[in-house]
């Protein structure tokens, strides 16, 4: 699949607030239960301010992918069906309800309300979230990413970025933290690196359908494209195969896996023994976590194949013959008797 | 209920490309149209179509044949690409199964051609919206053009009559029976889509040739005999 930028940028944007956010509501969610983790106030107000200029910079950016965004407000109609328009209405309504849980904090309000809409918030943004993951996870055509793996993986990536923004931030202003995010973020990335691991080794075992299956045509018949029907690639060869994405993903995929998970485990495991507790590992543990989540979404875009690739003779057991301009000739002879 | 279709059979289609061209024709001048042109003129021209003919090879030489699969929107009779429309525009109507897309409603998401599994939708860049096969319907139900005419621009167009329209639903439509007489299946069966346009598999047949058309002065013959002797 051709990877939209736009929709990398919101991942990044949309999951850094949600994920920030939890950490900044669960600390105050925590005082309920008479514990003493209450944050001081410029912090949460800081920390609630970010959340919502990322989500309100993710839905901008997002917007970009739709043809016509004068119209987006339209996607609100089908909650009932899909997945899109359920991303849509809970990202919205966790926006909004982030602004008033902002206000409520600025104006000292902290009492039921405080708390109602800080667990509404949180709510909303994980569902939010949970309804980004389900628009691949759901989708049939594209194996790769048909699978429950992509939500789990999704959603712990979120928890990643937020938990790792946290950490730098409560290194600034209430360093207690700063231990227990250590850890919380060393334990999503490792979970986020087995969950890598397991959806790149998944994508080995997949038993994809054939051309002879699309075709509804006997396995036994070994077929192939002759011609696509088109004097050049087309709107379905473009959005569902990227030629250049296949060829630079043995190059990203570890080059994500580097920035995403060893670099960050690294310098946790760094910061835990060596007892160097400095802004600086947080702050490259949070930036190498952005950069690698970027080229790994971009790696899970384009490590998609899409079913109806079979028709263009462009899914993967057909070893990506097919070429622009390129057609495989086979030398005939003819016997005469 | 009603669900109208198109019967494609294989047997006869000659991969001409008058069906492609006449549905472009068609609809880029009617209702639903525009179909872009981008580069038209340019070294690599590139547009939306309805209808795409691909050919592929079957078997192995020196046993094969090539044969053509002119391919639109199969308006599958449960379709994967309704549901997942966030604002609705993607829709299937009650009354004849046909797949529309209303492009006042069209964001442009592209998320119906992501849950397409036969690459049947094409986004039009220069509108921004998502196009596809209309089954002609600003044909077929058009009281001022002749019964005869309210049909498909593809199916009517077609030289070598490898299309058929109708209700597969209806016992005395000519789709129905085509269907039925010549054991029609569909594309990508597993895919849970239950496609309503239904193909005509080929038939075996064996061609008798005489000896005497064997002889000397067939051009193509000699064209066999030259290419022996230089070796090709
Ligand atoms: S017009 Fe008829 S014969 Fe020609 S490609 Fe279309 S279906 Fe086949
Ligand atoms: S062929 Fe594709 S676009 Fe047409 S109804 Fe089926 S899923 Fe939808
Ligand atoms: S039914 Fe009409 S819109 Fe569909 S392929 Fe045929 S000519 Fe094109």
């Amino acid at each position: 699949m051709h990877p939209p930028l736009s929709l990398i940028w919101f991942f990044l944007t949309a999951g850094t607030s949600i994920g920030l956010f939890t950490f900044t509501y669960f600390m105050e969610f925590l005082t309920l239960w008479g514990k003493n983790t209450a944050l001081p106030k410029h912090m949460v107000v800081f920390s609630s301010l970010l959340s919502l200029v990322l989500i309100g910079l993710g839905a901008v950016g997002a917007s970009f992918h739709l043809g016509h965004k004068l119209r987006a407000w339209k996607a609100i109609r089908r909650f009932r069906t899909s997945w899109l328009s359920r991303e849509a209405v809970f990202s919205g309504a966790y926006g909004l309800s982030l602004l008033i849980f902002l206000a409520l904090r600025y104006y000292d309000v902290t009492g039921f309300l405080y708390h109602a809409v800080g667990i509404l918030t949180f709510l909303l943004g994980w569902l939010g979230a949970f309804s980004t993951a389900m628009i691949y996870a759901s989708n049939k055509f594209v194996l790769e990413w048909n699978t429950s793996l992509t939500v789990l993986y999704f959603l712990d990536m979120y928890l990643m970025l937020g938990s790792s923004a946290f950490l730098a931030m409560t290194y600034h202003y209430d360093p207690r933290w700063v231990g227990t995010y250590v850890f919380l973020t060393f334990l999503f990335v490792t979970l986020g690196l087995f969950f890598r691991l397991a959806f790149n080794i998944r994508q080995a075992f997949l038993k994809r359908p054939t051309l002879n299956e699309a075709l509804n045509l006997p396995h036994n018949r070994p077929i192939r494209v002759l011609d696509t029907g088109t004097t050049t690639t087309n709107y379905c060869t473009e959005e569902f195969y990227y030629r250049k994405g296949k060829e630079l993903l043995p190059i990203t995929i570890p080059i994500a896996y580097i920035l995403t998970f060893v670099v960050p485990i690294f310098l946790l495991l760094y910061v835990w023994i060596s007892g160097k507790n400095q802004y600086a590992f947080y702050a490259v543990t949070f930036a190498s976590l952005l950069v690698g989540s970027l080229l790994e979404r971009w790696s899970f875009f384009v490590e998609g194949n899409h079913v109806q690739n079979l028709f263009y003779g462009l899914y993967p057991e057909e070893g990506y013959k097919l070429r622009k301009g390129f057609m495989e000739w086979k030398k005939t002879k003819i016997t005469y008797r | 209920m009603a669900q109208f279709a198109l019967v494609i059979d294989l047997n006869t289609c000659v991969g001409c490309h008058a069906c492609a061209t006449n549905c472009k024709e068609w609809n880029t001048q009617a209702s639903f149209g525009p179909l872009s042109d981008f580069d038209p003129y340019g070294r690599e021209p590139e547009g939306v179509w309805y209808n795409r003919i691909m050919t592929y090879e079957m078997g192995e030489f020196p046993n094969t044949q090539v044969f053509h699969l002119p391919k639109s929107c199969l308006h599958c009779q449960d379709a994967p690409c309704v549901p997942v429309c966030p604002t609705g525009a993607s829709y299937k109507r009650e009354q004849d199964g046909i797949v529309l897309v209303n492009y006042d409603d069209c964001i442009g998401c592209k998320l119906c051609s992501w849950s397409c599994p036969y690459g049947c939708r094409e986004f039009d860049e220069a509108d921004k919206v998502m196009k596809k096969c209309t089954l002609c319907i600003d044909r077929i139900y058009d009281e001022s053009l002749p019964p005869e005419q309210r049909k498909p621009a593809c199916v009517l167009t077609c030289p070598a009559r490898a299309r058929f329209f109708g209700d597969i639903e209806d016992p005395n439509s000519e789709a129905y029976r085509m269907i039925k007489e010549r054991n029609g299946f569909v594309l990508f069966p597993d895919m849970g889509t239950n496609p309503a346009n239904h193909y005509l598999p080929r038939t075996e047949t064996k061609i008798h040739i005489d000896e005497h058309l064997l002889r000397a002065d067939n051009p193509l013959f000699l064209e066999v005999v030259r290419r022996h002797h230089v070796g090709l």
